[in-house]
Parts: structure tokens; sequence; C-alpha cells
């Protein structure tokens, strides 16, 4: 699995888009999904990740974790503002960064997309994973 | 050289900054693009402090808080080295006018225009923005509209760029380009 991260608005999607020649039907947008949604996250690129993981939250459910080999997950950034006032922002940030890292693990190469710029954090050559 | 920096706030952007203008200077003229627009007395001595602070290492100040081409008409660019510390402020001047009652819209796309035509005929310019996208967000739609916006400005500016580098506790990371 390739994992892509960064912060919002980065250039994440185009990102993937133009590495992977992704088409629309290639890609799941979770920040799209109704609140009854149950996706089985099986497309090929899965885009707002961070989105599925709060709706999994709502809905009580256990979110998926483990990714097939040629799966691109993108996980937008969102643990260095203040700690949330609401209870269920702060839980979801936390869960956020604790599956992004489990993911981490997992992925054969991390890329950080920085103002449109890819960042490999951990490539088949270089994995300085904690 | 165009450089484009950014990261979070107190990491060391603005020394970075300026130690990088100084070096590109080499005979040319080096030039500060002022954007404050001040509002109070804490604003004025703040602003006299920093020029104090940047006239001892050789900065030219131009005030331009917003239409920042303009400064091409004030100064000698084709030798000259910009510092533009920073495009949040020149965003926040640009999208927000003083006594308008909308956002402008059509903000991020002049900045862009604007920026693309002083880095066209500038020697060197080094550009300071802020990288404030990695917070948990849910913001009201005021507030996340300029974060879009700045975010798809600092998008052109890097691609334009021939160096982009991001600031962290004084560190660098470079994403593009030869080092300084």
């Amino acid at each position: 699995m390739i994992l892509i991260i960064g912060g919002a608005y980065q250039g994440k999607l185009d990102y993937a888009k133009a590495q992977y020649q992704l088409s629309p039907s290639d890609i799941l947008d979770c920040a799209q999904l109704p609140p009854d949604a149950t996706p089985t996250l099986n497309q090929r690129c899965i885009y707002h990740y961070e989105a599925y993981l709060e709706l999994c939250m709502k809905q009580g459910v256990e979110p998926r974790t483990t990714f097939e080999a040629d799966q691109i997950v993108i996980i937008e950034d969102v643990s260095c503002g203040v700690v949330p006032m609401d209870a269920h922002l702060r839980a979801w940030r936390e869960v956020c960064g604790k599956i992004a890292s489990a993911l981490a693990r997992q992925a054969d190469s991390v890329v950080r997309i920085f103002c449109g710029l890819p960042l490999a954090l951990k490539t088949a050559s270089k994995d300085s994973t904690i | 050289m165009k450089v484009f920096i950014s990261g979070g706030c107190k990491n060391g952007k603005s020394s970075f900054a300026e130690r990088a203008a100084q070096q590109l200077q080499a005979d040319g003229k080096l030039y500060y693009i002022a954007t404050m627009i001040p509002c109070d007395q804490e604003d004025h001595n703040r602003i006299t402090r920093h020029r104090q602070a940047r006239a001892g290492k050789g900065f030219i100040t131009l005030e331009q808080p917003t239409q920042v081409h303009h400064v091409l008409e004030q100064s000698d660019y084709a030798n000259g080295t910009y510092l533009l510390d920073s495009v949040t402020a020149l965003m926040l001047n640009e999208m927000y006018p003083m006594n308008a009652s909308q956002p402008d819209a059509e903000a991020p796309k002049r900045i862009c225009h604007d920026l693309s035509q002083l880095m066209a005929k500038a020697k060197n310019v080094v550009l300071v923005s802020d990288y404030i996208y990695a917070d948990e967000g849910h913001y009201p739609a005021y507030t996340e509209d300029y974060r879009r916006a700045l975010a798809m400005v600092d998008r052109h500016l890097a691609a334009e760029c021939d160096t982009v580098v991001e600031v962290t506790a004084c560190q660098t990371i470079y994403y593009k380009g030869e080092k300084i």
C-alpha cells in the first residue's frame, strides 16, 4: 500500500492521479459519503481516509485499516493544531494520528505532499519508521 | 533565483528568509516588501522596530500592502533582490479589503498574477508563507475560504519557484531546487 499524507489543499490527490494514472472510478472520496454509508474501501485510491474514520466513529463501527499492495490511501494531516474543545473532534484527531502511524508501518512507501511537491518519507530502501 | 519558504509560526522562517535574501543579493539592491497595514499604535511601534532591525541588514523598505507588482516601479528590479514576508498578510489585505462587506473572491488569482509578474522581472525573489493546513479544520466557511485560497496561491508559487523549502524548528527541508 502507498500512503500519501499532508495538510489540507496541498495537492495530495493531484499527485496520486499524476503518479498512478488514476481514473475517476478508481477514487473513493470519503468526504462525499452520506452519514449512513458502509463503504468497503475496495477502490484503488481511498481519498480523505480521515473523513472515513470520522464516519466510522459516528456509526460506532471498526474502520478498515489493512489494504492491498496496489492500493493508495490518502489521509489529511489534522494533528498540528490546538487540542479541539469538542470531545468528538478530540477523539477523532487522536484516532487519525494513531491509524496514520499504523498505516505508515504497513505501507511500502509513504509520501508527504507540501505545497504540491512530494517528499518521500519511506521507500523500499529507506525505512526510518519509529 | 526565486525561493518559496513556508512552515509553522515561530520556526525561523523570517530569519532564514532574510539570510537567503542577503546571500542572493550579490551587487544588487536588497528590498523588503512591507505588507502590514497598521491599525493602532501597537502596530506602528512594531513597524518602527522592524524597520530599524532591517535597516542594519541593508534592506530598503517598500510599503506595498496590496498590488505587490507595483514595487517594480519603485526599484531597480533587474538587479534587485526582493523579500516578501508574508504571502499570508498580502492575501489578508487583498481578500478582505478595509470596509468591504464581502471577501474578494478574485484575490487569489490576482496575487498569483502579481507575484508571477514580480518573479518574471526581478533577479531574486524570496517569498514567505505560512503552513496553516495541518490542524483539525472544521472552520467556519469564512476562515476555510481563506485557508483554501492561501493554499492555492502557495502551490502556484511553489510550482514557479526554483527552490521550495519548509522551515521547522530552524531546520530546513528542501522539496525542490538548489540549497541555500
